[in-house]
């Protein structure tokens, strides 16, 4: 748990860069946090920071009100969010889904598999638009469309399986870094595949929803 | 000590209350009234008046009465619609610049006029308090409120109205969460609020969890150009299409052109006179089923149905951003607890009727809705001075921020309805060789493009030392405070140049809801950036020195011939409004240049193995 005014006199302190959301909020680093629980310790350690309470403090009181907010409601908005969450663990671990997407060599790669159906899809959207503008019936390429939505929602389906599984198994894992060492970079880095192929999986539906609704 | 006060800047009126004992209380005028009118007129002999005196003006001075000023905070020439030619006072102003009144010779900004409305409510309160006894009853803090849905060029006017008039501006807070801390004073138990706040000029609904006394807003939407001013402004149009099938049209005249609507002339006043007769039928038929508007000898009866079936289309665009609002906060209509009625169109028996069936209850309305922002203020103004912990609000940013990426894209560094104070940053580099300084345009909004954002304001970031594309790191920080309003760093972190700025108001579009059209322009902008990518790479790959030695031994017959039409072929349908062209150009170029890539890679690699550099080979 992060320290946020002087032991001694109490004051408000300004906030040290070392630090992380799960660590200010005073939560352990799990993936299935108790929501009721975050939003009552954002709640009590708003009533703390909050910049209202220090209107007439000293200047640096006052920058350091604004800075704890302001990283308090970062913190509270990024660990509501179950994937935001996932994300931003797997950055304080060194496993950023973000950095391994846009390293030409990253160690995540999303599967050669999905690729192959992402450029699939892609054509069938393709066709899906010519058919369209050449005038056909839209039965025609609507029954096409919903025949390709199929498949791509029950993969969706296995990876929400599989990141609530994956989260559990982090979850039970020790806080004991040294003992599955081996056994917590699998977990993580699985889970940030998953992050990965999630975003693809999403954008394939929306491509999809997309054609659909026109 | 001086007092504190809170204050509803109102489109129609502005009110000012305080607290007394732990209890909020609307201070009133030596008549009783709490309302003052938002209206002010500067007489030809320079005297201003403010509120009821500047209302009866608006009759024998029409040229030199504005009212509704707050519709023209933070907006800029190019924001102010046809409506203009309704008003009795000048709009001026340069182009592209703000939008300035003109009253007589002079013209004053919207602050300015706010300026006197402030000004007016802070001598109501000075001379309360010396009634009272009151040792040092000056006025110089305060509260004030403006719509949830108020952007930061609107926020950053109401703060400068507020120090014009002498104010030392504590906090700006939204009209709805104000409301919402002078409902929960006296319940206070749990639960879900929606507050809908429906007003002269604006519309704004927040949607609140409130806990352990703290007032969360979970989201909040709206929109700051929707108000009883529209219903009035249908009204008068009739009234004016009726006289003039009643009347002969003069369409010969040739006045200014506030001085004419439909075919007929009219003077300023006799608009005026118009005006306030179409408000008293809307106000009687709160109650009544059929009133008459009449303006001299003119007379027209409307029943409630006549006008609930008038007024039908404006109450019906409150209703989207309400949806747009439970779905931010993830929220059905049906979980809502409690749904609370602020702002005097409010009491129009079509509102009540629509958002009750909305939300599927019977909405609030003990205290006034007239009175219940002001009052609100001042809490929160109580707070701030006293530290009392009893009570906290926490509140969100209405509109996402961001800044222009490549290609005039907006991306957001900080999403609508996030819990403020709060920070964003984002990491972006330079796209040429040695460039030294990058264009900041910062932007507020919801769509893609920028174009269609409002633009904040634009800075440039210099004295980065000269390095490859792509190496520098510039690192953009967003801070929101308090207050809502938004603050802009940037640095760049491998040399720490670093450059801050206070957001002045530049002054864009609107910011409408079209995500179709956008998702559609932003396509095209991808195109082309991915066709000036591969143009660049071709014209690299033709310009390297080892080019001539590979076209001699390597490339076919007619080859640069293919790669050169291919090329002149994308430049002409590059920056051409067809995505499917520059697509077709991109492919056909990719596919000409496929061998002469292929063979200069496999040099490379070679090059690489046997330890020699390309230009030995």
């Amino acid at each position: 748990m992060d320290v946020h005014f002087c032991p001694q006199c109490s004051q408000i302190l300004t906030i040290s860069r070392h630090g992380d959301y799960f660590a200010f909020l005073g939560i352990p680093r799990k993936l299935n946090l108790d929501a009721a629980d975050l939003e009552q310790r954002f709640r009590a350690l708003s009533r703390q920071f909050h910049p209202d309470y220090f209107y007439n403090a000293t200047p640096i009181e006052r920058r350091a009100s604004l800075e704890r907010s302001s990283y308090l409601n970062d913190a509270y908005r990024t660990l509501k969010n179950p994937v935001a969450r996932v994300e931003y663990l797997l950055g304080l671990e060194g496993f950023s889904a973000r950095g391994a997407e846009e390293a030409t060599e990253g160690a995540a790669k999303v599967p050669a598999k999905l690729l192959e159906e992402v450029f699939a899809l892609n054509e069938e959207l393709d066709e899906v638009r010519d058919l369209r503008t050449s005038g056909a019936a839209p039965e025609v390429w609507r029954a096409k469309l919903e025949r390709a939505r199929a498949p791509i929602e029950a993969k969706q389906t296995a990876h929400e399986a599989e990141l609530t599984e994956l989260s559990a198994r982090w979850d039970a894992l020790g806080t004991d870094v040294g003992a599955d060492g081996c056994e917590r970079s699998a977990i993580l880095s699985a889970l940030r595949d998953c992050v990965l192929e999630r975003n693809y999986i999403n954008n394939l539906l929306e491509g999809i929803e997309r054609e659909l609704a026109q | 000590m001086t007092k504190v006060v809170g204050i509803d800047l109102g489109t129609t009126n502005s009110l000012v209350a305080y607290v007394k004992d732990g209890v909020p209380v609307v201070i009133r005028d030596r008549g009783g009234d709490a309302l003052l009118p938002s209206v002010v007129s500067v007489a030809e002999d320079q005297t201003v008046y403010v509120g009821r005196e500047a209302e009866r003006r608006l009759l024998t001075d029409p040229g030199r009465t504005v009212y509704s000023v707050k519709r023209f905070m933070g907006k800029g020439v190019h924001d102010v619609g046809d409506e203009a030619r309704l008003f009795p006072f000048r709009l001026a102003g340069d182009p592209g610049g703000i939008v300035k009144i003109g009253l007589g010779s002079r013209e004053f900004t919207a602050p300015e006029i706010s300026a006197f409305i402030l000004r007016e409510l802070k001598h109501r309160a000075e001379s309360f308090f010396a009634e009272q006894g009151e040792v040092d009853a000056d006025v110089d803090r305060a509260v004030i409120t403006v719509p949830a849905y108020f952007n930061d060029a609107q926020r950053t006017a109401t703060r400068d109205a507020g120090r014009i008039a002498g104010l030392d501006v504590l906090r700006i807070i939204n009209e709805p969460t104000a409301a919402s801390l002078a409902y929960g004073l006296d319940k206070r138990h749990a639960g879900l609020i929606a507050v809908y706040d429906f007003g002269g000029g604006t519309f704004d609904i927040s949607i609140l969890r409130v806990e352990d006394g703290v007032f969360q807003v979970l989201s909040t939407n709206g929109d700051t150009h929707l108000g009883g001013d529209d219903i009035d402004l249908l009204l008068m149009k009739q009234v004016l299409a009726d006289q003039d099938v009643r009347l002969k049209p003069d369409t010969t005249y040739e006045g200014r052109a506030s001085e004419v609507v439909s075919g007929f002339s009219r003077t300023g006043g006799e608009i005026q006179a118009i005006r306030q007769a179409v408000i008293q039928a809307k106000l009687d038929l709160s109650d009544a089923d059929e009133t008459e508007i009449r303006v001299g000898s003119y007379r027209k009866r409307i029943t409630r149905a006549e006008f609930d079936a008038l007024i039908r289309p404006i109450v019906d665009r409150t209703l989207e951003p309400c949806r747009q609002a439970l779905a931010d906060a993830e929220l059905e209509a049906s979980q809502i607890d409690e749904v609370v009625l602020v702002g005097g169109s409010t009491r129009i028996p079509l509102v009540r009727r629509l958002v009750g069936e909305l939300f599927g209850r019977t909405p609030h309305s003990e205290l006034n809705p007239d009175e219940v922002v002001a009052l609100g203020a001042a809490v929160q103004a109580d707070i701030l001075m006293t530290g009392n912990r009893e009570m906290l609000l926490l509140d969100v940013t209405p509109l996402s921020l961001g800044i222009e990426t490549m290609g005039g894209v907006m991306s957001k560094i900080i999403l609508r309805n996030s819990t403020i104070p709060a920070t964003g940053s984002e990491m972006f580099t330079t796209f040429v060789d040695n460039q030294t300084a990058v264009d900041i345009h910062v932007l507020q909004g919801e769509r893609e493009l920028v174009a269609d954002n409002r633009s904040l304001a634009r800075f440039k970031l210099r004295g980065i030392p000269g390095m490859p594309a792509g190496m520098p790191r510039v690192q953009v920080q967003f801070q929101i405070d308090a207050n809502g309003i938004l603050s802009v760093t940037a640095r760049e972190l491998r040399t720490d140049v670093e450059q801050t700025i206070e957001v002045k108001p530049s002054y864009g579009l609107t910011d409408d809801e079209h995500a179709e059209a956008d998702f559609d322009a932003r396509l095209l902008i991808e195109a082309r950036n991915e066709a000036e990518t591969v143009i660049r790479a071709t014209e690299k790959s033709l310009r390297s020195p080892e080019f001539p030695g590979i076209a001699k031994s390597e490339l076919g017959a007619g080859e640069r011939e293919r790669i050169d039409a291919a090329l002149a072929g994308l430049k002409t349908v590059l920056n051409g409004p067809d995505r499917e062209a520059i697509k077709t150009g991109t492919h056909a170029l990719n596919e000409s240049t496929q061998h002469l890539a292929e063979v200069m890679m496999n040099r490379s690699v070679h090059a690489a193995l046997s330890g020699k550099s390309i230009d030995q080979l």
